[in-house]
């Protein structure tokens, strides 16, 4: 099959008007809680599964792919516009993008934002398109114990990349794949922690934890800290002069290119990306006194960065089914539900699927564009919306949205249940999403290693005497004594206190 | 949260006034989570065969995780008693008690009486977690909230659920 055939294909899929409607939906639902502080994408995903359980594959997909990086668009627009990032990954385009708004810049930082952001998600979607079958080829190569390997990896890679302690971390992948265990065992159909509730034979629903861990005890913590809102800064012209764009387009393709080799990366994304770009643009500067203050590059290469980041962490997911971060991982997640295992497969069986969705990336980024700028006005009413009518509303579709998984009461208990122990973990600064990639990844892994040690007659040695699981596992080895190392271990601390 | 606080409380008493602090780290309280976690685990999982490295039982893997777990749990401990590290924040009881229980009353409610008393509870118990409480706002809220999900998930993805038991 050819590039172009393939891509032909996945236009005619995306533009059928169903798929459409959702992609401009799922764009619509990004950017609006981009705009709104104290929910993000993990969370509204999360809520929005069961819902996609009534949606046909692809449409359900393209929809939560355009939450994702609708997302990414609307966080920027409450940044520049009254200093409150709504993402994670919008939280440097405060730094100079609101300075540009009080310097009367405001329209200007927008549509740089916006415009860069769209250059970026085109680049990181031919990159998708590019790296998709070469690296499927590759991963139809894989046995059970390179598999194993590859998802070791994956789980230590984001750990390392994630911010906070390793150690914690990495406690908190066992624990999510010890709940993955929950359920019959395949092999030979066992009851494992199932304490004779029939609900839990199938193992715990994905949906109902991902809800609580970060829905439930998202909103909780936003209640105790009751958020404040600031008026926000008009915006005058759209049009930048020609002085900002020159400095804005060698910075978009700098962040570009930064976002895009972060998002594959286990554990990276946008956040990761954004961060990076902006103190490299900082240090590439021949004016580094005026970031902070309104520079142009401070907005540019972070919004084109987490953008890029946020295409191109589907690389892994979509091609090996490792999912590299929480967000991934619900993905997965989506694809489970609609019965579709993510790995290498889908490409091959599932062709208009992979390209649809991929093409619809582009679509929807063209899409965001246009909701961002000329309806900038109406997302920035938004704001004035009170968290303590959205609380409310959040709650309540999350409890709508587990009940109708399996029209049972049982998955809304599990909510209640895992939003508590969700707000155990942000209490004791625990990470949700090594729990959770632990959680997905777990299930796999038993299977590929119970697979590989019956190969291999119980000798566990198969995984260094295969050339592909040793070079995995090596790789593993190498960033755990990497991070153990004590200028790695300082200059780790560093960068993510910046970040905090 | 409510193991952990108890837990806490309890090793305040214990520990005595100077050694509170290292108790009480959020590193030294997450171990002890993940030294439950693997104990229940392993409580748990005693049942289940385990097998042999080559057709292992279904009691292999759980095994192997717990003591896993069990392990990095205790040497989290250890190095948070060791190197101090950040108290954990005093929690609020309000939010998370109320939010908890309005799902709780939510799910109860759902199946036996319908979708629009089980919503009205849940937005009355969860408004009240918040700083600020206008009764005439969470009543409008209500109302928006109930036309929306009657209009979406009703009407618009026709799922089964009824608003008023026995009545729609």
């Amino acid at each position: 099959m050819d590039l172009l055939h393939n891509l032909a294909l996945g236009l005619s899929v995306a533009v059928s008007l169903q798929n459409l409607m959702y992609a401009l939906l799922g764009c619509m639902v990004g950017t609006l809680i981009g705009v709104l502080p104290g929910i993000g994408p993990v969370a509204t995903i999360a809520m929005l599964l069961p819902i996609t359980f009534h949606l046909p594959p692809t449409a359900s997909l393209i929809m939560l792919a355009g939450i994702y990086y609708g997302a990414q668009y609307g966080g920027s627009t409450t940044s520049i516009l009254v200093n409150l990032p709504g993402e994670a990954s919008s939280v440097v385009t405060c730094l100079d993008g609101y300075q540009m708004a009080r310097n009367g810049r405001a329209g200007a930082a927008l549509s740089i934002s916006a415009v860069g952001s769209f250059f970026a998600g085109t680049v990181g979607t031919i990159l998708i398109v590019l790296f998709a079958e070469p690296l499927t080829l590759m991963a139809q190569k894989f046995g059970p114990a390179d598999y194993c390997s590859l998802m070791a990896l994956g789980l230590i890679a984001a750990i390392v990349l994630a911010s906070g302690s390793v150690t914690k971390a990495i406690a908190m992948v066992f624990l999510g794949l010890l709940f993955g265990l929950v359920g019959t065992d395949v092999n030979t159909g066992a009851q494992r922690y199932t304490f004779d509730i029939p609900e839990l034979s199938d193992g715990i629903d994905f949906a109902p934890i991902a809800m609580g861990l970060f829905g439930i005890a998202e909103i909780v913590v936003n209640l105790e800290r009751h958020l404040t809102r600031t008026g926000a800064i008009k915006v005058s012209s759209l049009w930048p002069t020609s002085d900002e764009i020159r400095r804005a387009i060698p910075a978009v393709l700098r962040g570009t290119t930064l976002g895009s080799i972060l998002g594959v990366l286990p554990g990276g994304g946008p956040t990761l990306g954004a961060f990076s770009a902006y103190t490299l643009e900082k240090k590439l500067s021949k004016t580094p006194q005026m970031f902070g203050k309104g520079a142009v590059e401070g907005v540019a290469s972070p919004e084109a960065a987490n953008n890029a980041a946020a295409q191109t962490s589907f690389i892994p997911m979509l091609t090996l089914g490792i999912p590299s971060n929480a967000v991934m991982a619900l993905m997965v997640g989506a694809m489970i539900i609609q019965g579709i295992q993510p790995g290498p497969e889908v490409m091959t069986k599932k062709p208009d699927l992979f390209w649809g969705m991929i093409v619809s990336m582009w679509i929807g980024n063209a899409m965001l564009v246009i909701i961002n700028l000329p309806m900038i006005g109406m997302w920035v009413k938004l704001l004035t919306v009170p968290y303590r009518f959205l609380a409310p509303a959040i709650l309540l579709f999350c409890c709508i949205g587990a009940y109708s998984l399996q029209n049972s009461t049982f998955h809304v208990m599990q909510v209640a249940v895992f939003g508590v122990l969700g707000y155990i973990f942000v209490r004791l600064g625990c990470e949700g999403a090594p729990f959770l990639l632990g959680l997905v990844l777990g299930p796999q892994m038993e299977e590929y290693f119970r697979r590989a040690m019956l190969l291999s007659r119980g000798d566990p040695m198969v995984f260094l005497e295969r050339p592909i699981s040793l070079g995995l596992l090596i790789a593993t080895a190498a960033l755990l004594v990497l991070m153990a190392l004590p200028s790695v271990k300082k200059a780790r601390e560093e960068a993510f206190q910046e970040e905090g | 949260m409510n193991a952990s606080g108890v837990f806490a409380g309890v090793l305040a008493m214990v520990g005595g006034n100077d050694s509170v602090n290292r108790y009480l780290s959020k590193d030294f309280l997450s171990g002890l989570m993940f030294v439950g976690f693997g104990a229940a685990a392993l409580y748990f999982g005693q049942k289940l065969a385990i097998g042999t490295a080559v057709r292992m039982g279904p009691g292999y893997v759980p095994r192997m995780l717990s003591l896993i777990l069990l392990g990095l749990g205790i040497l989290i401990c250890v190095l948070a008693l060791i190197n101090g590290g950040e108290e954990v924040e005093k929690p609020k009881w309000k939010p998370i008690t109320l939010v908890t229980i309005g799902i709780v009353c939510f799910a109860l409610l759902l199946e036996r009486a319908g979708l629009f008393p089980a919503l009205v509870v849940l937005i009355l118990i969860s408004s009240l977690a918040g700083e600020e409480f206008k009764l005439f706002e969470v009543i409008g809220n209500i109302v928006v909230l109930s036309i929306l999900c009657i209009v979406v998930f009703k009407l618009g993805l026709g799922m089964n659920i009824s608003i008023l038991e026995g009545v729609w």
